[in-house]
């Protein structure tokens, strides 16, 4: 009885393990669907978290991932970081052939260790072991199999299924069990339309999802965090580098930062309280004062990245940054809060995703989120934002680096999540007024004057420092559709105070127009013409989302050549539609002379994807607009 | 009289070098200047850069190359603080490493006019193990301000005496000043090799010095007698050979684009250890010719008895030619077999790692493993196959011998009919067409005889590209058609990189939106797989707004989307080579399809040129006949390489092609 019993179970395991393993192994074996427009294809990932106490977590991954072809060998993804706190229990990796039979095994000493210093960092002592495999065939198979301890419990790794561009996956798992002691919250996000199971129960949740197509990005399309399922794992006890907290809410969770890890950093030397209160002595108002205090900052310290324990987590002490004259966005951003205290203006640590694609914090589930750190000054109207990073930014500028995000502000009362300021189309302007002379050969003269603002300030304010000959190249680029074009003159003012970049460039080539016979084609839009058109695709997947809105405005005078006469003039242009407008004029003053004038305006918004193609068009038709010849002919004598 | 001459030359010499470069002693007018006088563009400059490098016997360790490095370095601007934050590469192998102590450096600025110097403490230094082969240790300096000079000061040991860093004379910044000295005892010979646009040579002079060698002898132990241990020292003179450097206003080297590696024009000395002779010890050479280069390369066991094995292949290589008659049809067997067979696992040497036998069993290797391997099995199926040394790209041109010269090997077959260049770690290669990596100047053939040869390694034989195009032009603008291209060589090689190794739809998305949106139908793709034939693309397509339609005309370049647009050479001068990779031959075939209703008002002169030397040749013909218009451009780059005196000429051309180009057609309606 006991026997067939057994043997009962072991056919059913033998059976299981037939089942759910092996048919891993092999390629052929993906599903349909799973493999398009994918470089690999995760099989099964299976990862177990375990928390022991509020200082001691577990955490097991094994993961199967065939690899397609060659692209695809960077989503082999075996790897795992240590330092000080995290110990590597076992690591291990095989690897199998496109009929799923083992061909190799790669045990934790023939991984490569080395220092994980990326580049824009000078120092950390964070240490990768990572697998070195040169793969023999494609398709192929790599059974990653990991386990880690770790006595940080801040960051409990979320279920996040895809993580890569062009990866399907076919199964995916995720448990997390504690105990009772602890309370755990979670966030879904995306789950919706999702092959998912979840359960939860006594100290124990699990998830495990099924099928999902490759993630395949599209140009304005929004960003993989916004699409991908993912659930969020969030201990409300936990430990930071032996520092023990507990976090309920946003609230609790800014007062434990700066209780913890910034309240006592605030150490600036007498001399130095000094020097700032002298330097500000005859500003009235706290906006003036934080000016002030903002240029005296970019001019002291530069950003030099060094992350060490607990320093990875708080900022160096004012007194350090002060001695030093460098440190990471946190150790400057808190300098320059001690500074403000120093002169009694009010400001705020604030924690936020950096990078163009304007990540928000999840602003209703609190844990450790965010990369970089800027620093808030409330004001009544609007608060003020500023980079400590950049020796070079105007006061409360802070570009497509932070902006229009949700972030967390830190005061000394507790955390709150606000909103960082968003560049309007308005407020994103270029004006272009120029001028031009085509000679009777066909060359052209070009003087232009172009005032960016908003965003298309952060777009040119560098070319301030550039040298001479990086700025001759980069307007070569600018007109690159002007044959052979040669750069006269190059006057640049970056006004801060103002946050307008102006710049005066003269040019001139020759042939600029298209001979044909006794005919010649002038191409009206010689300084601003549009070159973009967004990619086309046969199905367009995900939504439209224009981040970021612009005006360009040009006014420009053509003198024509004195033995040509206008032929034919292009028509007048007026389009109007959801994305935006575009209105271009040809107005002929004289027989020498035609004025341009264009507007176009682009709005940020989100669309459905049905609405792409429209989208694409209105770029396409700008292009077009963008290249209205007008069509002269030679003076008959 | 004589004594009065040298005063005053000695006088001068203090006047044109005022500075006063001890460590420590920046003067105010070096904190005050506000631009480098050698270069005002310039973000930072290395107003002292001194380094000395000398070989000292340690007790019971034996000889280090001990270096002294000292540099004083002026910042601008923001820009060049990026010369505050210094990285030393250590090397460690095997147990050993190389360390650096001593290392001191400030800070000055002039604050209030007074120079205030700031240190570098503890918390400015960071070490770390980069890999099992690198440490790294890196400094950055504290309280820069615009305008601020730092100097810093260390001494890096080093027990590999066979190693000495190259000593470089020119960086990104000019250098104001320049001291470097080289010492060696008698038992050590180097050979200097100076490169670099900038030529330097060093003085030379001949010194004593002394060493105290700790000898340990043992006696007795014979009969009845203990052994007994004594320790004697001996004081040994040596003649002791300095080179030195002292260079002033060295300009800024500043990269260019299509420069294969900046390196190559470095101005910089490399030190190449060529022989040692140890007192009572016989000569053991390292390496002076590139005889001796072959030789020391040949006789190590990575290289030489790597190629000389043959057991593990003999079986699988027999059954594999057994059909084969010629010896090149065994010859491309083979190079298939080892292709397909042996992966690359992207690591470069000369040398193998886990040996040719690992490699064959394991099926991946490095350069080496995969093409001594290939050299070994043509060899013993009786062709006259040898080894090629080459130095890639990024490694640099080897103008002088040394064993670090070469990085990489490939396999050459020379007959009667000539030689065949083979590298097997390239998927999409093929006879004498080798990856980009490898095209860099002259290799070094090694026969089996170990004598040795160069090789010219660009490719003789142009890459082709015959494009034909058939297209349809509406009255509207707009364009159908059909296009098809054939390419050869480098150009079939990088495409069919780029079309086998990405996704099919995304492929054809891309070529899609290459053009700005066309729509393509009946894409096919041959001999993609097929190595031995040009590979070939073709597609049907539709695009909207080709021409331009003003009133009754349509205005269009005939070459439509095909057309350059741009003129590649956009710098107003150029100082450094021009590297095209390889020769190549263009040829566009177009044919225009009028709309119906339209007929031909003027159409561009037909055109040629010629760049001086042969160096390249465009073509552009055109014919009206009634009812469609045939266009045939040729193109060609005739060498693969073009010394920047042609510079000017060539960015002419360019520019008269990108012109020529954009002329128009004009149709008027009938």
């Amino acid at each position: 009885m006991q026997a067939k019993y057994l043997l009962k179970f072991l056919l059913l395991f033998v059976l299981l393990e037939g089942f759910s393993q092996n048919n891993y192994y092999s390629s052929l074996t993906i599903p349909a669907k799973l493999d398009e427009y994918a470089n690999a294809v995760v099989r099964s990932y299976d990862t177990e978290i375990s928390l022991t106490s509020t200082d001691e977590m577990h955490i097991k991954r094994k993961r199967i991932v065939t690899i397609l072809n060659k692209k695809g060998n960077s989503n082999v993804d075996a790897y795992v970081h240590y330092d000080n706190n995290v110990k590597i229990i076992s690591l291990e990796a095989l690897v199998y052939n496109h009929y799923g039979a083992l061909i190799k095994k790669i045990k934790k000493k023939d991984f490569k260790d080395e220092s994980a210093v990326d580049g824009g960092t000078l120092y950390s002592d964070s240490r990768v072991k990572y697998l070195e495999y040169t793969p023999i065939s494609y398709p192929y198979t790599i059974e990653f199999v990991c386990e880690i301890s770790t006595k940080n419990t801040a960051f409990i790794p979320p279920f996040n299924p895809l993580t890569d561009s062009y990866v399907g996956v076919e199964s995916s798992s995720y448990s997390i069990s504690y105990p009772e002691s602890i309370t755990i919250r979670k966030k879904e996000k995306n789950l919706e339309g999702c092959d998912i199971q979840k359960e939860e129960g006594h100290g124990q949740i699990n998830y495990k999802v099924k099928n999902i197509e490759a993630f395949k990005p599209e140009d304005y399309s929004p960003p993989v965090f916004d699409i991908a399922p993912k659930v969020l794992f969030a201990s409300q006890q936990f430990t930071l580098e032996g520092v023990a907290a507990e976090v309920l809410d946003w609230n609790s969770f800014g007062h434990w930062m700066y209780r913890d890890l910034i309240a006592n950093t605030y150490d600036l030397p007498e001399s130095t309280i000094n020097l700032v209160k002298d330097l500000v002595k005859n500003e009235t108002n706290d906006i003036d004062k934080a000016k002030k205090i903002y240029q005296y900052v970019q001019d002291k310290v530069r950003y030099i990245s060094v992350q060490v324990g607990i320093g990875g987590w708080k900022p160096f002490n004012a007194s350090e940054v002060d001695r030093l004259g460098y440190g990471d966005c946190k150790a400057l951003t808190n300098y320059t809060r001690a500074l403000l205290m120093a002169v009694g203006v009010e400001s705020n640590y604030t924690v936020v995703y950096a990078g163009s694609s304007q990540r928000s914090l999840e602003s209703d589930f609190a844990a450790m989120q965010g990369n970089h750190v800027i620093l808030n000054i409330p004001s009544l109207e609007e608060n003020i934002w500023l980079e400590c990073t950049s020796q070079k930014l105007p006061f409360g500028f802070i570009g497509d680096f932070t902006d229009d995000r949700d972030v967390l502000v830190i005061t000394p009362e507790g955390g709150k999540i606000e909103h960082t300021k968003k560049y309007a189309a308005e407020e994103n302007t270029q004006h272009i007024k120029g001028e031009y002379v085509i000679s009777s050969d066909g060359g052209i003269e070009a003087k232009a004057n172009i005032i960016s603002k908003g965003i298309q300030y952060d777009d040119k304010y560098w070319l301030e420092t550039e040298v001479e000959r990086d700025l001759d190249l980069n307007y070569k680029k600018r007109w690159k559709y002007i044959n052979t074009v040669t750069i006269d003159k190059i006057a640049l003012k970056n006004d801060k105070s103002s946050i307008a970049f102006e710049e005066n460039i003269d040019f001139h080539a020759s042939n600029y127009t298209k001979k044909a016979g006794d005919r010649m084609l002038l191409t009206v839009n010689a300084l601003n013409r549009n070159t973009h058109v967004p990619d086309r695709y046969k199905t367009r997947k995900y939504p439209l989302k224009i981040k970021r809105g612009f005006i360009d405005e040009d006014d420009v005078k053509i003198t024509l050549p004195e033995d040509y006469e206008v032929e034919s003039l292009p028509n007048n242009i007026l389009v109007e539609n959801k994305f935006g407008s575009y209105k271009a004029e040809f107005i002929k003053q004289n027989d020498s002379m035609v004025v341009y004038k264009r507007k176009w305006v682009v709005n940020d918004g989100e669309f459905p994807k049905e609405d792409y193609d429209d989208f694409r068009s209105f770029f396409k038709d700008v292009s077009r607009y963008d290249n209205s010849k007008i069509a002269l002919i030679k003076t008959q004598l | 009289m004589k004594f009065k001459i040298l005063l005053f030359l000695l006088s001068n010499s203090f006047i044109s070098n005022g500075q006063n470069y001890k460590f420590g002693k920046v003067s105010e007018e070096e904190l005050m200047e506000k631009l480098s006088p050698l270069d005002s563009s310039a973000s930072a400059a290395y107003l002292y850069k001194y380094r000395r490098t000398h070989i000292e016997y340690r007790r019971g360790q034996g000889f280090y190359i001990v270096t002294d490095v000292y540099e004083r370095i002026k910042l601008y601007t923001k820009e060049g603080f990026d010369y505050a934050t210094k990285s030393i590469n250590l090397h460690v192998s095997n147990n050993e490493d190389e360390e650096v102590i001593g290392l001191r450096a400030y800070t000055y600025n002039l604050e209030n006019d007074k120079i205030v110097e700031t240190k570098l403490e503890k918390d400015g230094i960071f070490e770390t193990q980069e890999s099992k082969y690198r440490n790294q240790q890196k400094f950055t300096m504290p309280n820069l301000k615009e305008g601020s000079v730092i100097e810093y000061k260390y001494t890096i040991n080093s027990p590999f005496y066979w190693n000495v860093e190259d000593f470089e004379f020119q960086h990104a910044i000019p250098i104001k000043e320049l001291y470097a000295v080289f010492e060696t005892p008698e038992y050590f010979n180097f050979k200097i090799n100076p490169k670099g646009f900038l030529r330097v040579t060093p003085k030379q002079e001949r010194g004593s010095g002394k060493i105290l060698f700790s000898n340990k002898v043992r006696s007795g132990g014979g009969l009845g007698g203990a052994t007994r241990t004594t320790y004697s020292n001996i004081s040994v003179d040596f003649v002791k050979y300095t080179t030195y450097y002292n260079l002033s206003d060295i300009p800024a080297l500043k990269d260019e684009p299509f420069v294969n590696n900046i390196n190559n024009y470095r101005s910089a000395v490399n030190y190449e250890l060529s022989f040692t002779n140890f007192p009572q010890s016989p000569y053991k050479y390292y390496s002076t010719t590139w005889e001796d280069v072959v030789k020391t390369i040949y006789d190590s066991s990575a290289f030489g008895n790597e190629l000389e094995k043959t057991g593990y292949f003999e079986d699988e290589i027999d059954a594999l030619v057994t059909g084969a008659s010629s010896p090149m049809e065994k010859a491309a067997l083979i190079y298939d077999f080892v292709k397909s067979t042996v992966k690359w696992n992207r690591y470069y040497g000369k040398y193998t790692d886990d040996g040719v036998k690992k490699a064959y069993q394991t099926k991946t290797g490095n350069v080496a493993e995969i093409n001594l391997m290939l050299t070994a099995m043509l060899r013993y199926v009786g062709l006259n196959a040898n080894p090629v040394l080459i130095s890639t790209r990024n490694n640099g041109i080897p103008l002088f011998p040394t064993l670090d010269g070469y990085n990489y090997v490939i396999a050459a077959i020379e007959s009667p009919e000539g030689v065949i260049l083979l590298d097997a770690t390239n998927e999409y290669g093929t006879p004498n067409v080798l990856p980009l990596r490898t095209l860099n100047w002259e290799g070094r053939i090694i026969r089996e005889d170990k004598s040795s040869s160069t090789m010219d390694l660009y490719p003789k034989q142009k890459s082709q590209d015959k494009l034909t195009m058939m297209v349809n032009l509406s009255s509207n603008g707009g364009l159908q058609g059909s296009l098809r291209s054939i390419k050869t060589n480098h150009d079939a090689m990088i495409y069919r990189k780029r079309y086998v190794e990405t996704d099919h739809d995304q492929y054809l998305e891309n070529l899609e939106n290459k053009y700005g949106g066309m729509e393509i139908e009946e894409f096919s793709v041959k001999n993609e797989n097929d190595l031995s034939k040009p590979v070939m693309e073709s597609y049907k397509f539709s695009m909207e707004s080709q021409a331009d339609v003003i009133d009754d005309k349509i205005y269009f370049s005939p070459l439509f989307f095909l057309r350059s647009k741009e003129n590649p050479f956009k710098l107003e001068k150029r100082e450094f080579p021009i590297d095209f990779s390889y020769p190549s031959s263009t040829k566009y075939m177009v044919i225009v399809n009028l709309p119906e209703g339209y007929k031909v008002e003027s159409i561009p002169e037909p055109a040629a040129m010629v760049l001086p030397e042969n160096l390249g040749s465009f073509k552009y013909n055109l014919e009206a006949r009634g009812t469609n218009i045939q266009i045939i451009v040729d193109t060609e780059i005739n060498e693969a390489i073009i010394s920047p005196i042609y510079y000017d000429a060539l960015k002419a051309y360019f520019s008269k092609l990108v012109e020529k180009e954009s002329e128009q057609i004009v149709l008027t309606k009938v």
